[in-house]
Formats: C-alpha cells, sequence, structure tokens
C-alpha cells in the first residue's frame, strides 16, 4: 500500500507540475486531467486495499518544527473517504478535459488544472494526515485552494464576493477547529493524532463539552450544517463546475470525516446522550431548511448547493442516531446509524457530482444558469438528459437506486429507537423520521421541478433553442457517476461489507452478517422479519411490471401505431410562454410555508391610457427572507465593525502618540521581565 | 389486573381519547356553529366517562355530575350559544391569530408536554383512570390556547368551557370526583358565564358592529 | 415444491390486482351515484373502458420527450410492484422480503415522480398546475403516512408487511381497539384519499380543468397509455385500502398455506374491500371537495393524529 501512496503523491504532483510547464492548452489539458485520472484511479484501488486490510498503515516522516510531523494514517475510515474523493475526482478530471474549453482564452487552462491537482492532493492528504499540525496545513491548503478555483472568472459579477465570504466563513471553521485541536493537545501535550486516541488521562467533562462544541461548529461550516450554511449557495454556483462537483461532493464530506474522527476515534465513542440529540437536531434543521430554500431557487447551481445542506443533514441523522446508541450501549444500533451516514455519504457524493457535471453541461451548451431559460433540452441534449434523470431519481430517493438504499437504512435506525431506555428519545426519533419523509418528499417535488423545468416541454429562450450535446468526454465524466449510483444502488451486498470494516472499530460492533441476509441478496438490518429490502429484487420486479404493461398494450393495441399533433393549447398556438414556470411550479410550496419563507411580492402595473383593463407594462418581484443574513450574520457583522470603529480611537495618526505606546510597552516589559 | 377492571380502563381511555379529538377538531374548525356542536358532542363523551367511572368504582355521586354535564353542557348552554350565533349573523372565522395548521402543531405539541409533565403522577394514580389525568391537562392546555389563538368572542368562550371540561376530567380522574358542591357551585358559575357571554358580545356587536374582541384593543385611548 | 407454491401465489396475486381494481373505482362510482340518487353506469364499466381505450390509436404532443410515452409503463409498473409486496389474502406473501412499508411508500412515490414529469411534458399550462398541485399534495401527505406507519409498526413490532399483518390477525388479550390504533387508522385513511385523489381533496370525475389534480397531468393521454395509466390509479387505490382492510382489520387472512385457509381469505378480503369501497363512497358523497390552500390544514390534521399515535403508544398501555 506504500507503493501505492506514493504512486498516487507522484501523479497528483505531476498533474501539478507539468501543466506549467508548457504553454500549449491542448497539452496542459492533457497533462494536468490525464494526471488527475489516472492518480484518481490509483486512488480507488488504494482506497479499497485500504478498507480491505487488517491493519492500518502508518508512515511518518519527522520535521524540524516542533510538534509537526509529517504523519500519514491510512485506517478503514481513512480509505473509506480516500475512495470517495478518488471516485469523484477520476470522473470529474475526465468531464474536465472537455469543459475547460469553455475557459479557453479567459483563463489560463494549464493554471487551473494545476490547481485541480493541488485541490485534489490536498483533500486525499487532509483524511490521511495523523497529526494535528499536519491535519491543519493540509486544510488550510485545501481551503485556500479552492477558493482559488471558486474566483476562477473573476471577472464576473459577484464571483469575487462569493469567493470572499467563503474565504471568511472556512477561516472562522478553522479557528473553531484549531481550539478543538488545542483542547486536545492539552492532555496529552502533543499534537499527535495517535496521542489523542490514547491519552493519558480523560479531559474533564466541561472541557469534552466545549470540544464537542468547537469540532460541530468549526467542521459544521465546512459541511454546511444551518445556520452555517449561508456560504454554500454563493459558492458553489460562482465556481466551474467541475470544481463545483468536487466541493459539494467531496470537500464537504471532509468535514464529515473530521466529525467522526473526534467524536467516535478520539473522545473514544463515550458521550452523554445529547450530543447525539444536537447533532439530530442540527441534521434536522439542516435537512428541512435546505430542501425548502432549494425549492425557491432558481438558479440551477444554487439549488443543488442547498440540497447539499439537505443531504448533510440526512448525514448527519444517521449519525446522531448512532451516536445516541452508542451512549446507552445499543453497538450494533450504533454501527447501524453510523453505517447508515457513511452510506449516504459516498452516495451523495456520487449523485451530487453527476448533478453538478450535469448542471455544467447545460451551462456549457446554453450559457446560462437560469432553470426559467432552459426547456425541451432533453431532445437537444439526450445523453446529459438521461445521466440527469438518473442522479435525480438518486438524489429523490426512488427505489432501486442508491440515494432510496441510504435513506431507507437512516428511516431503520431511527425506527429502531423503541429500545431506547428514555421517552423523550423514544419520541423524538421517530419525529425526525417523519420530517426525514417530508425533507424526501420535497426534495422529489424539486428535481421533478429541476429535471421537468430545464429539459422537458418546449425551449423558453433563444438559449435553449441552440443547445447542442456536450462533447464525449464530458459525457464519460457524467456516465461515470451514472454507473456508479446504480452499482451503489443495486449491489448493497458489495458496499455493506465494505462499510462495516468502517464502522466495527468505532462502535465495537460487526454487523456485516446481521445486516445482510440470503446470500447478501437482501439488506434486513436486525431480522427479515423486522424490516428487509433488495433493491435487485425491486429493480427486477420493475422491469417485469413494466414489460407486462407493454405486453398487455401491445396485445390489446393491435400494433396501432400514435399520432403525433400539436398539444391543446385552448385554440391559440401553443408557444413557451404558456408553460408552466420553476415559480409557478414552486408557488403552492411557497405559500404553504410562507411562515418559514417570509415572502415579499412587488407588482408594478401600468394601464393603457385608454382603458384600465388592458396591461401595457408589467413588473413583479419576489423574494424570500434571508432569514440568517439578516438576523444572524448582518448583526454579528454590524457588532464587529462597531467595535472596530470604536478602537480606532488608538491610531490617532500621530507620531508622538505611537512612540509613546512603544515606549510604554517596552518599560512594562522590562519590568515584567525582571 | 381483573380482566374487568382492565377492559374498564381500557373503555376510560378510549372515551378519554375521544375527548381530545373533539378538541382537535375545534382547533380545527372554521365554522363557529360547528364548534358549538363539537363542544356539545364533547361533554357528551365527558358524561359517558363520568358516568363509566361511576359505573366501575361504585361512587354514585358521580352519576349525579354526569346527568348534570348532560343537561348543562349538551342541552342548555349550546343552545344559548346557537341563538347567539344567529342573532349575530357570523357564520365563520376567517381571521385568526394563529392559522390552523400551526394550532394544530402546537397543539400536538402541547398534549407531549403535558404527558411529560404527569409522567412522576401518573403511576401515583388510581389505576383505572391514571392515563386520564395526563389528557385532561391537554385538554386544559388546549382550551387556554384556542382562547388566546382565536379572535371571536364565541369562539373564546368555548375554548374556555373546553377547559372546564378538562378540569372535570381531571377531578373525575385523580379524585373520582370532587364533592358535590364544588361540582354544583362549578356548574352554576359556567352557566352563569354563558349567560354573560351572551349578552357581552350582544353589547360588542352593538357597539363595534363586530364580535371581534381585537376591536377592544380601540378601548385603550 | 414450496418455490412452486410461492410463485403460484404471486401470479394469483398479481393477476387479482389487475382485474379487481377497475371492480373497485366501478363500485365507488356506483355507491356515489346512488347516493345522488341516480342509476350510475354499470359496475363493470371501468372494464369496458380500459378495454376500449386499449384498442384506440393514441395521439401524442409533438412537444414531449420520451418520457411522456415511458411514464405510462414505470407508473404501471411501479404501483404493481408495490402491489405485489403487499400482503393481500395471505399474511405472508412470498414478495415481502424485497421490501418492508417503507419501499411500499417510496415504490408509489416512484410513480408520483414520473407521472408529475409527465404534466410537465406537454407544455400546457394544465399540466403543469396538475404537476404542481400533485407535489405539494403529496410532500405533505408524506410524514402524516410515515408516522402512521411508525406506531402501526412499533404495535407490531416490526416494519415487514407481513409481520405487521400475522400479528394484528393474531393479537388476543385486546378487545377494545387501542387508541394508538384508531388515531393511526383516522390519519392513514386521509392519507389515503389524498394520495389516490378523491374527494375532498381531488374530484376524480370532474371536468374543469381549474380543479383537477391528477386528471390535469393525464390531460395529454390517450389510447394505451391513458389506459395504463387509469390503471394504475386504480392499482394504487386497492393498494391503499388493502394497507388499511389488512393492517387494521385482518381478521380472516389467511396465516397458512392451507387451501382452504386460502380460499377464506380470499373471500374475507373481496367482502373487506367491498366494504370500505362503500364507506369511501359514502365519505366522497358527504364532503365537498376543498380548496387546494385547505388540504394542507386537513393533512396536518393528519400528521398530529398520528403524532398523537405515537404518543399513545408510548403512554396509554392499558
Amino acid at each position: 500500500m506504500t507503493a501505492l501512496l506514493s504512486v498516487l503523491l507522484v501523479w497528483y504532483l505531476l498533474g501539478g507540475l507539468l501543466p506549467l510547464c508548457t504553454t500549449r492548452p491542448h497539452l496542459q489539458n492533457l497533462f494536468a486531467h490525464g494526471c488527475a485520472a489516472a492518480a484518481g484511479v490509483v486512488g480507488i484501488v488504494l482506497g479499497v486495499a485500504g478498507l480491505l486490510s487488517t491493519a492500518p498503515l502508518t508512515l511518518s516522516l519527522a520535521s524540524n518544527i516542533p510538534h509537526l510531523t509529517f504523519a500519514i494514517r491510512l485506517d478503514p475510515l481513512a480509505a473509506f473517504f480516500v475512495l470517495t474523493i478518488s471516485l469523484v475526482g477520476v470522473a470529474a478530471s475526465i468531464y474536465a478535459s472537455g469543459y475547460v474549453e469553455e475557459f479557453s482564452g479567459r483563463v489560463s487552462v494549464g493554471l487551473l488544472g494545476s490547481l485541480l491537482n493541488g485541490f485534489l492532493l490536498s483533500m486525499t492528504l487532509v483524511v490521511l494526515a495523523d497529526n494535528g499540525f499536519f491535519f491543519l496545513i493540509l486544510w488550510e491548503v485545501m481551503s485556500l485552494l479552492s477558493y482559488v478555483l471558486v474566483v476562477t472568472e473573476h471577472e464576473k459579477p459577484g464571483v469575487r464576493e462569493a469567493g470572499l465570504f467563503y474565504l471568511i466563513m472556512t477561516h472562522v471553521g478553522t479557528a473553531f477547529i484549531i481550539l478543538t485541536l488545542l483542547i486536545f493537545s492539552q492532555e496529552t501535550g502533543s499534537f499527535s493524532f495517535e496521542a489523542f486516541r490514547h491519552p493519558d488521562q480523560q479531559l474533564p467533562e466541561g472541557l469534552r463539552s466545549i470540544a464537542f462544541f468547537t469540532a460541530l461548529i468549526g467542521f459544521g461550516a465546512k459541511a454546511g450544517i444551518v445556520p452555517l450554511h449561508v456560504w454554500l449557495p454563493y459558492a458553489h454556483p460562482a465556481a466551474p463546475s467541475h470544481i463545483s462537483a468536487l466541493m459539494s461532493g467531496v470537500m464537504i464530506k471532509t468535514a464529515i470525516y473530521g466529525l467522526i474522527r473526534v467524536y467516535f476515534d478520539f473522545m473514544g465513542g463515550v458521550f452523554p446522550w445529547w450530543w447525539g440529540f444536537t447533532l439530530l437536531v442540527a441534521g434536522t434543521v439542516s435537512a428541512l431548511l435546505g430542501v425548502m430554500y432549494a425549492l425557491m431557487e432558481h438558479d440551477l447551481k444554487g439549488l443543488l448547493a442547498f440540497h447539499s445542506v439537505e443531504n448533510i443533514g440526512i448525514i448527519l441523522l444517521g449519525i446522531g442516531a448512532g451516536m445516541i446508541f452508542h451512549t446507552y450501549g445499543l453497538h450494533e444500533l450504533a454501527a447501524l446509524g453510523l453505517l447508515a451516514g457513511l452510506y449516504h455519504t459516498i452516495n451523495h457524493a456520487a449523485f451530487k457530482a453527476l448533478l453538478f457535471l450535469g448542471a455544467g453541461a447545460l451551462q456549457f451548451s446554453t450559457h446560462t444558469r437560469h432553470i426559467e431559460e432552459y426547456g425541451g433540452l432533453l431532445r437537444r441534449m439526450p445523453w446529459t438528459g438521461a445521466f440527469f434523470l438518473i442522479g435525480a431519481v438518486s438524489i429523490a430517493a426512488l427505489p432501486p437506486t442508491n440515494g432510496f438504499v441510504s435513506e431507507w437504512l437512516v428511516f431503520q435506525s431511527l425506527f429502531l429507537s423503541f429500545q431506547l431506555p428514555t421517552l423523550f428519545l423514544k419520541l423524538m426519533l421517530p419525529i425526525a423520521a417523519a420530517m426525514l419523509a417530508l425533507t424526501g418528499a420535497l426534495a422529489l417535488a424539486c428535481f421533478a421541478k429541476a429535471f421537468g423545468m430545464s429539459f422537458l416541454a418546449q425551449p423558453r429562450s433563444a438559449h435553449a433553442r441552440h443547445a447542442t450535446e456536450v462533447p464525449w468526454s464530458m459525457r464519460v465524466g457524467m456516465g461515470f457517476l451514472a454507473g456508479l449510483c446504480i452499482v451503489l444502488g443495486l449491489a448493497p451486498m458489495l458496499v455493506v461489507p465494505l462499510l462495516d470494516r468502517v464502522t466495527a472499530p468505532l462502535t465495537g460492533a460487526a454487523i456485516s452478517s446481521q445486516v445482510l441476509a440470503l446470500d447478501g441478496w437482501v439488506v434486513a438490518p436486525v431480522t427479515v422479519e423486522f424490516s428487509s429490502i433488495s433493491t435487485p429484487v425491486l429493480a427486477m420486479l420493475l422491469v417485469g411490471a413494466g414489460a407486462l404493461g407493454l405486453l398487455i398494450a401491445r396485445l390489446c393495441g393491435k400494433g396501432l401505431r400514435a399520432r403525433y399533433y400539436k398539444t391543446w393549447g385552448c385554440g391559440l398556438n401553443l408557444t413557451p410562454r404558456m408553460e408552466y414556470t420553476a415559480t409557478g411550479f414552486a408557488q403552492p410550496i411557497k405559500q404553504v410555508f410562507e411562515t418559514i419563507y417570509q415572502p415579499t411580492v412587488k407588482l408594478e402595473q401600468e394601464f393603457l391610457e385608454q382603458s384600465k383593463y388592458f396591461i401595457k407594462h408589467q413588473r413583479f418581484e419576489s423574494h424570500i427572507e434571508p432569514v440568517f443574513e439578516k438576523y444572524l450574520y448582518w448583526p454579528v457583522v454590524t457588532l464587529l465593525l462597531a467595535t472596530a470603529d470604536r478602537l480606532r480611537i488608538i491610531q490617532a495618526g500621530s507620531l508622538h502618540l505611537y512612540l509613546t505606546y512603544i515606549f510604554v510597552t517596552l518599560v512594562l516589559l522590562l519590568l515584567w521581565a525582571g | 389486573m381483573p380482566a374487568s377492571t382492565q377492559l374498564g380502563s381500557q373503555l376510560v381511555d378510549l372515551c378519554s381519547v375521544l375527548l381530545l379529538l373533539c378538541c382537535f377538531a375545534i382547533v380545527a374548525q372554521r365554522r363557529l356553529s360547528a364548534c358549538v356542536d363539537l363542544f356539545a358532542l364533547q361533554s357528551a363523551f365527558l358524561a359517558a366517562t363520568a358516568a363509566l367511572v361511576a359505573f366501575l368504582t361504585g361512587h354514585k355521586h358521580i352519576y349525579f355530575a354526569a346527568a348534570l354535564t348532560i343537561v348543562i353542557k349538551v342541552i342548555v348552554l349550546p343552545r344559548i350559544l346557537r341563538k347567539v350565533i344567529e342573532r349575530l349573523n357570523v357564520s365563520r372565522e376567517l381571521g385568526m391569530n394563529i392559522n390552523i395548521p400551526a394550532g394544530l402543531l402546537i397543539c400536538g405539541a402541547l398534549v407531549i408536554i403535558a404527558f411529560f409533565i404527569t409522567q412522576p403522577i401518573i403511576p401515583l394514580g388510581y389505576l383505572l383512570t391514571r392515563d386520564s389525568l395526563a389528557i385532561a391537562l391537554a385538554i386544559i392546555l388546549i382550551g387556554f390556547f384556542t382562547m388566546i389563538a382565536r379572535q371571536k368572542a364565541i369562539t373564546q368562550m368555548v375554548g374556555f368551557l373546553v377547559m372546564e371540561n378538562g378540569v372535570f376530567l381531571g377531578a373525575t380522574a385523580a379524585a373520582y370526583g370532587m364533592p358535590l358542591i364544588v361540582e354544583l357551585g362549578v356548574f352554576f358559575d359556567v352557566l352563569v358565564a354563558g349567560l354573560i357571554v351572551g349578552i357581552y358580545t350582544h353589547r360588542l356587536q352593538d357597539t363595534f358592529d363586530s364580535v371581534d374582541t381585537s376591536t377592544l384593543t380601540v378601548l385603550k385611548e | 415444491m414450496q418455490s412452486i407454491i410461492h410463485i403460484v401465489l404471486v401470479v394469483v396475486q398479481l393477476a387479482l390486482l389487475l382485474t379487481l381494481s377497475p371492480f373497485v373505482v366501478g363500485l365507488i362510482r356506483k355507491v356515489k351515484a346512488r347516493l345522488q340518487c341516480r342509476r350510475g353506469a354499470s359496475l363493470f364499466q371501468p372494464y369496458a373502458d380500459l378495454a376500449k381505450l386499449f384498442r384506440k390509436q393514441p395521439v401524442i404532443s409533438s412537444t414531449t420527450s420520451w418520457i411522456f410515452t415511458a411514464a405510462p409503463y414505470i407508473v404501471f409498473a411501479s404501483t404493481v410492484a408495490a402491489g405485489l409486496l403487499m400482503p393481500v389474502f395471505v399474511s405472508h406473501t412470498p414478495l415481502n422480503f424485497a421490501g418492508n412499508i417503507i419501499a411500499l411508500v417510496y415504490l408509489l412515490a416512484l410513480g408520483t415522480f414520473f407521472l408529475i414529469l409527465a404534466g410537465l411534458d406537454a407544455g400546457s399550462a394544465f399540466g403543469g398546475m396538475g404537476s404542481s398541485r400533485e407535489a405539494i399534495v403529496a410532500t405533505l401527505a408524506e410524514p402524516a403516512m410515515m408516522l402512521s406507519i411508525l406506531s402501526i409498526a412499533l404495535t407490531a413490532g416490526s416494519t415487514n408487511l407481513s409481520t405487521i399483518v400475522h400479528q394484528s390477525a393474531l393479537m388476543e388479550g385486546v378487545v377494545v381497539a387501542p387508541p394508538a390504533h384508531l388515531m393511526a387508522l383516522a390519519a392513514l385513511f386521509i392519507v389515503t384519499l389524498a394520495e389516490t385523489g378523491r374527494v375532498p381533496v381531488d374530484n376524480p370525475a370532474t371536468h374543469l380543468e381549474l380543479t383537477m389534480i391528477h386528471e390535469a397531468m393525464l390531460l395529454e393521454y390517450s389510447g394505451r397509455y391513458l389506459a395504463l395509466m387509469e390503471w394504475a390509479a386504480g392499482i394504487k387505490l386497492l393498494v391503499f385500502m388493502t394497507l388499511i382492510v389488512n393492517v387494521f382489520a385482518p381478521w380472516g387472512i389467511a396465516t397458512s398455506l392451507a387451501p382452504s385457509a386460502i380460499a377464506v381469505g380470499l373471500l374475507v378480503y373481496l367482502g373487506k374491500v367491498a366494504a370500505l369501497a362503500l364507506v369511501i363512497g359514502v365519505i366522497e358523497s358527504m364532503f365537498a371537495k376543498l380548496r387546494l390552500f385547505r388540504v394542507p390544514e386537513m393533512l396536518g390534521a393528519a400528521f398530529i393524529l398520528s403524532l398523537l399515535a405515537l404518543v399513545f403508544f408510548y403512554t396509554l398501555k392499558g
């Protein structure tokens, strides 16, 4: 495995340096994306090897700086994340080789490709790091590289602001992560993760709780937990699509990695019940609010960004449930909850990246991101449409896709709450399950809107009318992820044993044999009598029933061919203006949930002079209250600015005053040292 | 537990739950006449519960309280309220302080809260009716909530009467009925309150031309 | 030998679902007609309708894509697959290992997803409106359905449909219906009315496009496609009705594979479904269709009922 790791590093470094050595864009493109894809393939092998190996691989390289050693540890948890990162990395690299044509002339393709390799390398190493300082350095590198990638198209309006917002939020998160690691290093005296795992004495209860919150806020800012999610809808649409896919599909998952590492590994899995409950509440709120705001978004990539918030919420639901069970000693249920959360992690990486790549393909062809300007693209871009449909069906958690399997597992772990001792938790977990059901239904509505408005009916703008299918490299990238979604859905018998190797050391219970039944064809947590699904059999049932329908139709229809004609437009010719718009589609939902959205509507009408019944000119504006920005962020920012204003007094501009400051400080220091 | 007490306990539970359902139906209703009818139905269920408890425990005085409930709360008071509604010509409540779905959710939360509050007390109560205590508290809370959430005086009166039903159920559950004198006193109070509301809504209508109690804020100046 | 019996049972269940659903639709229509003092169409009219539609040439809008022609097959397939997962006249139906009650709910959601897409595909405003309304109704019905299912599952100690029905059929010691069950039944009934497009949520017999939800999405379909969609709607109704009768009134269902038990199970099932169809017909005649924005109130009430069912399950224990 050491060899694999070195090969991986070499490929990424080559991919980072080679594109900068030539000036021909074709070569830059080839070097950058070829190396990234090759490194990704090696990463996949490394990930699987790490999952299957019996002992974790550790390497370390000492350095002159105190507390910093370049230590690497490939244990099953890290291997799982390396696998996820590499899978999406391969797809994104192949896709990018065709996609970057959009940037030719405006942006240096070589630099973009080189940064891509750096970004992938930093993400892979972040989950492998075994030393606190090393982890922080890599985390920071990852954040900075992603910032630079987000502002690739910095000449476009709004991109720089989005990047700056992202930079600030990620550094707030990093500050809290530093605090967490400092708390841990207090008791062990060193920054090595190995020491964190085996502390000499346990941290006092108060410090542990503080560490819980700082870790939650720190990693939550990166993951996009409500209310720290506000940067996501700005940063993801601004970035190039393959970068958005990587950020949304994998980068926010490194935060999940961090949370699991801190709670289950460093804290030894010993925590009070309210930690898991906090995660449960945070997950429920994120899931609900994420999908609700997604429904009102009409920028396709902004919509997908909000959905990432929703799915992080679902992952937290699984992990939170697992933590609650772990507190009460129900280790097998804890493993089930954690496994459900991790399964959803890789599923989300697959289908979210697929959807972002699809959105990028749409943007590539039509040069716009607004759903209201799409329409009828399924006939013009059949491959993109088919792949996007697979992604949409997966994210809506419909059988027999992968989203369904992981959401089903989360439901099962929430339903098993009747084994908990307290009435409060026995009621709260099923209510969380009901909220998850609501989220799933809203996600279904949202993607029916997204897919329906973009690909169906007639084109709503000239952009959409002239759209063409994307180059084959982009199609291959999307197809790879679509295939991955299907495999993850139809073959849980392959995925569950691998995930079990991750959860078993963390929770102390290996449940693979209990979760799979009937030679692996059935996923049955606890027992088959309790609950079971079999996605291959469901898929066969669906295909069989569909064939039956086809058969009956053919038999009765006596080979009637269909006739094609225009849609009835009430006597008028059907124009795209008559179609339902995305705003219209989501309007009932906006009205039902208006307490959360607080919508404001402005309508200005100008009538003809002759008659007040005919409108000459009309303007409609509809806004949703940006609750978090208005009530949480702006007050904080205003407070900071006001405080800074007050402190400006010390900057009086007078040379004598500054000399006095230095003099006084010098005297005080001399007194203190003496 | 002997089979008859178990059956009896299940029946009492069932009746209490039906009472609670009537509460929810009142919260979900817009039409004032339907609110009054539901209140009459709830009082009928309450009388049935009281009679059942009387039958199972042998305390005869609860029969009397049940009969009084039927006379006053199922027949007399609803008739007064319906007359008021007819005379004032209001049929529906359109503007509410808290809209119906939110109101229903809050009532659901109130039920859960009521159960949590009574959890430590329940094991100490009588075997037959101890779960009814939690439901009684829930009904009181929901009745109070109705008074806050609604604007029309008549619905607020119904909310008050629902609260009173809850108190009666609680007394029957916890103590197998209050002393008869107290019962009579409470009933008379309720009857007088009903009459006063009848007069008061009339005055409201005359002065403000509506039975919206929020118009009373005009009197501040 | 065992597997042959299983295959026969699955085939019989499939045939029963396919042939009984039009009859149930016809029965409900007949009940409503009688309550409106009309004679009403024959009980077997839906069969004639389906046969007629299959034999007609379909007209397809030129603005649509392959989703439009594929959707009827997908909706039909998902509804039939959901029906095969359920215990109908035998409590241990052979395919129940493939999915539990949550899988059933999500299979039906698969059908709803493609139905919504099909409504949008023709590019007419009516289809879009139907899709948009269906989206909000289906969304709000989900939490209520999930919680009521959970209450039922807790009572039986399992989410596997066969186990639930089997446990309910054998339940002793409870003479009076537990309140939790009553609440769950009420909630599930309201959800059934919403999901299958019955009054007071949607009027299946309306001809006014502005009052349609389900019909609006089917407006552009004709011929065999319309036949499949109508049939699928009937099967969905039958699936929900089977769920209600078998979970809440499972007495008589065959708990073993003995031929006599199976025969009794079949007859009892037919009787129970007919009775429930009568109840649905009466309820549809009693109420007026609600305005779209009153439906969330009704579904909110269903959610509260299912929440109460959960609370009562954990607190009221006889």
